[in-house]
C-alpha cells in the first residue's frame, strides 16, 4: 500500500536587511574618527601632596638649584647648559649625593616645553627630589 | 525571425567584505583612540621622554598658547571663574585628579600659577600632560 507523503513547505528564509545595520557602523565609525584624539599622551607629576607631615628627609642631601631663563635655557651654578650637558651635570652632582634636592627656579616668561625639559633632563639623571618653586609678587 | 536574448540576472554583490571592513574600522578606531573633551583652542602638549602613562579620569585643564583655559573642554574665562569650577568639582570629587593640558609655547606665568591655586584648593594630584618624542 503506497504510504501518502505530505511535504510541508518549506518556509522562506527570513530576510533581514543589512542596510540598516551598515548605517549605523558607518554612523559610529565617522563618529569615533572625529571624536577621538590620537595623540599619544604621557603625563608628568607636577604636585602631588601627601599625607605625611612636613616634608620628608628634608636635611638628607643638598640643594642645587636650577634657573630657567626667559630664553629657555637652564642655568645651573652659573653655567648655561642644554639637554644632554644639564643631564650629564645634574648626573656627576647626584653621583655624589643621590638625595640631593633638584629645585628649578623658572622665569614667568620661559615656555613650557623649556621646564618640561629640564624636568625631562633631571629625571633621566636619576633626580628623586624635585621640586618647581616661582616667585610672586606680593601684593 | 526575432531572437530574444535572455536579460542577465540581476548583479547582486555581497556586501558581507564591506561590513568586515567597516567593522575592522571601527574597532581599529575605537581602539587607538582616546575620547577626551577637546579644548575649544590648538593644545600642542610639550615632549618629554621621561612621562608616564596617564590613566583615565579627572579633570583636564587645557591651557592655549595664549594663555587661554578650557576645562573638559568648556572655555574658562579667567583664573577666577576656573577657581569657582575646579572647588564645586573638588566637592563632589574629593580625589580629583588634575590634568594641566598646556601648549607647549604657552609661557610659564600663566601655567603656574594655576598649578599653585588648584594646590591650595586642594587638589592632591596635578599632573602635566606631555607627549614622548617621536621615535626616529
Amino acid at each position: 500500500m503506497a504510504g501518502l507523503t505530505l511535504k510541508r513547505p518549506t518556509r522562506p528564509r527570513a530576510l533581514i536587511s543589512l542596510v540598516p545595520m551598515i548605517d549605523v557602523m558607518l554612523i559610529l565609525l565617522v563618529f569615533f574618527m572625529v571624536t577621538s584624539t590620537y595623540l599619544n599622551l604621557d603625563m608628568i607629576p607636577a604636585a602631588r601632596r601627601s599625607d605625611a607631615p612636613g616634608g620628608a628627609g628634608e636635611d638628607s642631601g643638598g640643594t642645587v638649584m636650577i634657573r630657567l631663563g626667559a630664553d629657555g635655557v637652564p642655568v645651573l651654578r652659573g653655567q648655561a647648559l642644554r639637554g644632554p650637558d644639564l643631564t650629564g651635570a645634574l648626573a656627576a652632582l647626584l653621583a655624589q649625593a643621590p638625595l640631593t634636592q633638584v629645585i628649578v627656579l623658572p622665569s614667568g616668561a620661559a615656555t613650557t616645553q623649556a621646564l618640561v625639559s629640564v624636568m625631562d633632563a633631571a629625571t633621566q639623571a636619576g633626580a628623586v627630589r624635585l621640586r618647581v618653586v616661582r616667585l610672586e609678587a606680593r601684593p | 525571425m526575432k531572437l530574444n536574448r535572455p536579460s542577465p540576472p540581476p548583479y547582486s554583490e555581497t556586501i558581507v567584505a564591506l561590513i568586515d571592513v567597516v567593522f575592522f574600522l571601527l574597532v581599529f578606531f575605537m581602539l587607538i583612540g582616546r575620547m577626551d573633551a577637546t579644548a575649544p583652542f590648538e593644545v600642542m602638549p610639550p615632549v618629554a621622554d621621561s612621562g608616564s602613562d596617564m590613566p583615565a579620569g579627572g579633570a583636564t585643564l587645557s591651557v592655549g598658547a595664549a594663555g587661554d583655559l578650557a576645562l573638559d573642554g568648556r572655555p574658562i574665562a579667567g583664573p577666577a571663574d576656573l577657581q569657582a569650577v575646579l572647588a564645586q568639582r573638588l566637592m563632589d570629587e574629593p580625589d580629583l585628579r588634575l590634568r594641566v593640558n598646556a601648549h607647549r609655547t604657552a609661557e610659564l606665568r600663566h601655567v603656574l600659577p594655576l598649578v599653585g591655586m588648584a594646590e591650595a584648593l586642594g587638589v592632591r594630584d596635578v599632573v602635566l600632560v606631555v607627549t614622548p618624542s617621536p621615535v626616529p
